[in-house]
């Protein structure tokens, strides 16, 4: 319902390839892509914002990881992190 | 009669046709003479029957090696982790969902809108790997017995792998009917022992090999075109006789040498393959596998003068139902169904596999020809000798490069008849076009041969093209051999991507090892050639 419509906002925006959410054992919930990329997407960037979280604490233990944005030659991953949840947004920009 | 030895005359006379007077030859047979056999009872009365055995072991079971076992660790231990799987039933709880979503969906868009307008990375490049700036040659091959017959390699090819360098002796400038032998010879570059005199498989050939391609899933499949117009379809895992199929000399068989041979995955049935073979007698023809080891024609093509669609710009061909001499061919790599040739013409045509029209062409097939043209490039100066699509290019501007003995390349879009960019490579012939698979901007050619009186300004023999450097002249000229020698054939790596095979009149075949400018896609590379090929049609 209201959760499909925010969803879809984000995956509209321009240049969005993928949107998906994750959930705290890194266990995709919601996804616009097909099963294998998603499960491999999940596994991978649930432990890089794992261990991103314990980084920025490790360094100042007041402080905590708010956004994750991973550049790279062909787009851009951003990863908004939360207690239980992940979200996982795709971007090619300037395209 | 029989002869029957000690007579005192010598004539041969039948018995009972005169009165015995003299002594007469007479068949006889004398009553064998019979020698009892005494071996068996002088044996048993010397010998006696005595047994022989072993006797009995004694055993008993005092101990076992390992009579207490205990688990000490399994390899593979039972993961921690949850197992990714995503058919498993999650519990969500939605509304907790939505109240993350509803809290991150703010700086998400934020963060989308700031990266959509940034222009804090253009031009921002990271170097991995170590950058490899010169093009280093790693392996000539040869095969010295070829090479003492004076054969040229006239194809080269890899295979599905990478690992495996194919290439076919033969003659590319006999001109009339030549029963030479020839040679097929395979090397696999990433053995130890790699020895560039001796290739680890030699396949005697009887007649030249014009032409070679090896399978692109099965690593041991390699077809080859033949001088005579025939087929062969050898197994290089095979030590003892590695042809496994030919089309033999049938009335199907092409007339002429075939000059190109290719693979194509056949849409219905996955696992087999056919073959597409292209000659100058103006037949395009598609084999199939039969079970006594044989290419049977499944479908095929023939270009017929008559049929060329003319544009105003072609000059008139007054051939009429002449056959025009294919000599290359390339498929699109977006519509499976579309393909180029080049022609001795001097021009390309596009063509479909799914064209209807028969084609006006001497019946004696056993399959109806049809006629596949459907557009005519406009010309170039000379015969084609290779066309190349790019492997990149989206379905709108669909991108082939044509060179030929005037040593021009063509780059045309398949919409259009007139070419977007005509480049002059060299005063010389130009044999081979390939895009590279990796670079949409980079091609190779190779060059050699014909009239130079003086020295043009590009001495290398393959040359490399980089569209990104330079839309003028090529971005590197590398000189295969010393001495006059062309370079007929060059085919670009697609499993270990800095490799390039380049093979010349001499009989060797050259191994490139590229720089990493040629290997490595830039960024924007995909919208470079859009822009590139949209700025030259307007």
């Amino acid at each position: 319902a209201e959760v499909e419509e925010t969803l879809k906002r984000i995956q509209a925006h321009k240049g969005v390839i993928a949107t998906m959410v994750i959930n705290a054992e890194g266990i995709p919930i919601r996804t616009t892509l097909d099963n294998s990329t998603t499960v491999q997407y999940a596994g991978l960037l649930h432990q890089l914002t794992m261990k991103a979280r314990s980084t920025v604490r490790d360094i100042d233990p007041q402080n905590d990881l708010t956004f994750l944005r991973i550049k790279s030659k062909k787009h851009e991953i951003m990863i908004a992190p939360d207690k239980e949840y992940l979200l996982i947004v795709i971007q090619n920009p300037c395209e | 009669a029989r002869f029957h030895g000690n007579r005192r005359s010598g004539r041969w006379e039948p018995v009972g046709s005169r009165p015995p007077l003299a002594a007469m030859f007479a068949d006889r047979t004398a009553a064998g003479a019979a020698v009892e056999s005494l071996w068996r009872s002088a044996r048993s009365a010397r010998c006696e029957a005595k047994s022989c055995q072993t006797g009995k072991i004694s055993t008993a079971e005092t101990a076992v090696q390992s009579h207490t076992s205990r688990d000490a660790g399994v390899q593979t231990d039972q993961s921690k982790d949850a197992v990714q799987d995503f058919q498993q039933e999650v519990q969500v709880d939605y509304a907790s969902l939505l109240s993350f979503l509803q809290r991150v969906e703010d700086a998400v868009i934020k963060e989308l809108n700031k990266n959509w307008e940034s222009r804090a990375f253009d031009g921002f490049e990271v170097n991995w790997t170590d950058q490899n700036e010169t093009v280093l040659c790693l392996h000539t091959l040869s095969y010295p017995e070829a090479q003492d017959q004076n054969l040229q390699v006239t194809s080269v090819s890899w295979n599905a792998t990478g690992s495996v360098v194919a290439c076919s002796y033969g003659r590319l400038d006999g001109g009339d009917w030549s029963t030479e032998k020839s040679y097929v010879c395979t090397w696999n570059l990433d053995r130890r022992g790699l020895n560039p005199q001796r290739p680890d498989l030699v396949v005697d050939v009887p007649s030249s090999v014009m032409c070679l391609a090896f399978h692109p899933s099965q690593p041991s499949l390699l077809a080859g075109g033949l001088f005579s117009g025939e087929l062969v379809v050898w197994d290089t895992s095979r030590t003892e006789d590695p042809v496994i199929w030919r089309t033999g000399m049938t009335d199907d068989t092409h007339t002429d040498p075939v000059y190109q041979v290719n693979w194509l995955p056949d849409a219905k049935h996955r696992n087999h393959n056919r073959l597409l073979s292209v000659s100058t007698d103006g037949k395009i023809l598609m084999w199939r596998e039969e079970r006594d080891g044989r290419l049977a024609l499944a479908e095929g093509f023939a270009v017929v003068a008559q049929q060329v669609p003319r544009s105003a710009q072609l000059k008139k061909f007054t051939w009429g139902e002449a056959a025009v001499g294919v000599t290359s061919l390339s498929f699109s790599h977006f519509d499976p169904r579309v393909f180029v040739v080049g022609v001795e013409g001097g021009y390309s045509l596009k063509c479909s596999m799914a064209a209807e029209t028969l084609a006006l062409h001497r019946t004696g097939s056993s399959v109806p020809l049809r006629a596949p043209a459907e557009l005519a490039f406009s010309p170039q100066g000379g015969p084609v000798y290779s066309v190349s699509c790019s492997p990149f290019h989206r379905q709108v501007l669909n991108l082939f490069l044509s060179c030929g003995t005037d040593g021009q390349v063509h780059l045309h879009s398949m919409l259009q008849t007139q070419p977007l960019l005509s480049l002059q490579l060299s005063k010389k012939y130009l044999f081979c076009v390939r895009w590279s698979p990796v670079r949409p901007l980079v091609f190779a050619a190779a060059s050699g041969e014909g009239n130079c009186n003086r020295c043009f300004w590009f001495t290398g023999d393959v040359h490399l093209f980089d569209f990104e450097k330079s839309s003028q002249k090529p971005a590197l000229s590398i000189k295969q051999a010393a001495g006059e020698h062309p370079v007929y054939c060059v085919e670009f790596n697609t499993k270990q991507t800095r490799l390039l095979a380049a093979g010349d009149a001499a009989g060797a075949v050259r191994v490139w090892q590229l720089s990493s400018d040629f290997t490595e896609q830039g960024p924007r590379e995909m919208n470079h050639l859009e822009q590139l090929a949209s700025e030259i049609t307007d």
